[in-house]
């Protein structure tokens, strides 16, 4: 029992920095049908960044502000450089794929440039690595039960937040048809830059719990995690928030258990093949709608 | 055909089936030598390591008049960023340029074992100082021939692997080993299995992989607990450590834990701190003797005036760090074996220098204290080279002591 307890317990923990990268993704995809692949590389930027500012005896609250500012700043860069040119060409362009992921790959030479290209400590943020409750006794590490709380509370509010404010409203109603919203007085353009300012801002806080457990940095950190945000997201349903949570700790315990009770090897290997198999028979994933497109 | 055709034919054939355009065109110019490694990107300690040992060793031998009365130059340093593909590339370019007349090893295996085919076929002399892989110096064995001219002094993983379980198989019967999901890790944890089983055959082994940058190790450690293990044993790199030791501290698993020399680098001393202390490691015997041999004195002075306390160096003065052996002195120890080949071949010649390379007996090294060759073994680095050290506390730092020769 403590054993399967342990990797459920692990899957969902992990699990929930997929959930939370998903949700970043989700934002972009909610606002132009596009996903920031660069994301990884905000992460990064914000994690090794502050590892950087903190070990230079920059206080916590600074070092984690200037990383929230740049992080935003980086978001408005990838929707006015990389997304909008792409987007304006038409013609179902896949051009902000490579230039999302573009930008992604320059900001990892910056890093590399300018801190260096080892591993660096990542200093402990909330809570020891020490710092541990008893779950049916299994030990439970606090360090995981904040990034599972910060991960429901973001997504909660960002469900809430669409469902019962304006704002969220005229998100929503871009998000259905923006020509339209346009047209209703909604500043579509503002929304626009503003949902991947707030996905580079989801993606640095995901950056530092992640660096946070793993306990080291460096500028390759990140792109692994991108892609589990991204499977996950797929698992849920692209662009459903209880989908990117679902998707997320589902892949998080799926691999844990499959790591556990098959082997360690094929952790992503017979995981991945399974999630090929739920897509299959589940092409929008668990929580995603069918899209009717205009002709 | 006249006699005398026939025979001026003959005298100009034999000329160039001797003739060597390497050693024809070293015959003026500086003695180079060519190297690929990680100097950029995230393995860039490993590569850039290399470089600066290789670079005070060319120093040395250029300031006592450099060899066969030429001076000595790095001529070819090529960045690999340990990528395979890149480091053919990059040999592909150095062996073209017959200025080159013998080669520095890129970093670990992957890229090694990359290029080896492509050198072998070459034939110049070639000495690797990190990559652990005893394939690449003796493909089919150790018992067996080594290539012609390949030449290693790194610490083997199979001396490493001998020290781990020759430890941990006199103090436990049940023994976990965790390692990346590489050639090396695979590797690594194949020959502690049989170290541990040669010694004590009724032990149980139980091993479990990792890949490379995992966030976490809980499927790991929980199915090595599972199995009832003593002691863990890792075989792998330091920031991946990291993981482990977070991850072993969060489960409240409190087993020892053994590794190979890539445990107790930079990234794992500072990435877990005071979790690093009575974590064991094997290691060259290079920093563990106090004071220092004056031959490693005197190579820490240099690198310090050259270099200051860099990342590979380390904060404290006294205390370098012990991953410096591998890193740095390793490619110190190859370039001097190298020149000394050349200078006792009394040419460039590549047959000639794998000869006298061959013949090499107690030369003094760094990362080998005596360092030896001979035509059946071209591998210097031997387990009684290595150490067990255990990371101490003293005073606000941790220091790595000696528990076990």
């Amino acid at each position: 029992m403590n054993f399967f307890l342990t990797l459920v317990l692990t899957g969902v923990s992990v699990g929930s920095v997929y959930a939370l990268i998903a949700t970043g993704l989700n934002l972009s995809f909610w606002t132009t049908r596009t996903l920031n692949f660069g994301q990884g590389s905000i992460m990064m930027l914000c994690s090794f960044g502050f590892a950087f500012m903190v070990t230079n005896r920059v206080s916590l609250p600074v070092a984690i502000g200037v990383c929230f500012v740049v992080s935003a700043l980086i978001g408005v860069v990838v929707e006015r450089l990389t997304v909008r040119p792409a987007l304006k060409r038409g013609g179902g362009s896949m051009g902000w794929v490579v230039s999302t992921l573009g930008l992604g790959i320059l900001i990892q030479g910056l890093a590399a440039k300018f801190f260096g290209s080892q591993a660096v400590a990542f200093p402990e943020i909330l809570f020891s690595v020490r710092d541990s409750v008893r779950i049916a006794g299994v030990a439970f590490s606090l360090q995981y039960a904040v990034v599972i709380a910060i991960t429901l509370t973001v997504i909660l509010s960002l469900e809430l937040f669409l469902r019962h404010s304006r704002l969220g409203h005229a998100v929503r109603a871009v998000s259905e048809d923006a020509e339209f919203a346009r047209v209703q007085g909604i500043p579509v353009d503002l929304i626009v830059v503003s949902s991947f300012v707030a996905s580079s801002l989801l993606a640095a806080l995901a950056g530092l719990l992640a660096a946070q457990i793993g306990g080291t940095v460096d500028s390759s950190f990140g792109f692994d995690l991108v892609l589990l945000g991204f499977v996950a997201g797929v698992l849920g349903g692209m662009g459903s928030s209880a989908g990117a949570l679902f998707g997320g700790i589902a892949l998080g315990i799926i691999t844990k258990l499959v790591g556990g009770y098959i082997s360690t090897a094929a952790e992503h290997g017979i995981a991945f093949a399974l999630l090929m198999l739920i897509l299959a028979l589940l092409p929008n994933g668990f929580f995603g709608r069918n899209e009717v497109r205009r002709a | 055909m006249d006699r005398i055709t026939y025979l001026a034919s003959a005298a100009v054939v034999g000329m160039l089936a001797v003739w060597n355009p390497a050693a024809f065109a070293q015959s003026a110019g500086p003695v180079k030598l060519g190297l690929s490694a990680a100097l950029t990107g995230p393995f860039n300690e490993f590569g850039e390591g290399i470089k600066r040992g290789a670079e005070i060793a060319i120093e040395e031998w250029n300031a006592a008049g450099g060899v066969l009365g030429r001076k000595v130059e790095l001529a070819e340093v090529l960045d690999d960023q340990l990528i395979p593909d890149r480091a053919v590339q990059n040999m592909r370019r150095i062996l073209d340029n017959q200025d080159i007349v013998a080669i520095v090893a890129p970093g670990p295996s992957g890229p090694t074992l990359a290029v080896v085919g492509m050198v072998v076929a070459d034939g110049r002399p070639f000495c690797n100082s990190q990559a652990q892989t005893p394939t690449i110096v003796h493909p089919d064995g150790p018992d067996k021939p080594p290539h012609p001219n390949v030449f290693s002094v790194a610490m083997s993983i199979s001396s490493e692997a001998e020290k781990l379980g020759t430890a941990v198989s006199a103090k436990y019967n049940n023994i976990g080993i965790i390692s990346e999901s590489t050639s090396y890790g695979k590797l690594g944890a194949e020959l502690i299995r049989k170290s541990v089983l040669g010694i004590k055959p009724n032990a149980t082994v139980t091993a479990e992989t990792y890949n490379q940058r995992a966030q976490d190790m809980t499927a790991q450690l929980v199915r090595l607990q599972r199995a009832g293990a003593e002691v863990i044993v890792f075989v792998g790199l330091g920031a991946d450590a990291t993981v482990l030791r977070k991850t072993m501290t969060r489960l409240e698993i409190a087993l020892p834990l053994y590794g190979s020399s890539g445990l107790v680098n930079v990234a794992f001393m500072e990435g877990v701190g005071d979790l690093a202390v009575g974590v064991r490691a094997t290691n060259a015997t290079t920093f563990g003797q106090k004071p220092f041999p004056a031959k490693t004195q005197a190579f820490l002075d240099r690198y310090r005036a050259k270099f200051g306390n860099d990342r590979w160096y380390g904060a404290d003065t006294e205390n370098p760090l012990i991953s410096m052996a591998p890193l740095v002195t390793g490619a110190y120890d190859c370039v001097n074996v190298l020149l000394s080949g050349i200078k006792r071949a009394g040419s460039t010649e590549p047959k000639a220098v794998v000869r006298a390379i061959e013949d090499t007996k107690d030369m003094p090294g760094l990362l080998v204290p005596s360092i030896a060759f001979s035509p059946k073994n071209h591998s210097a680095f031997s387990p009684s080279d290595l150490a067990i050290y255990e990371v101490k506390k003293r005073g606000d730092k941790l220091a790595l002591d000696v528990i076990e020769k």
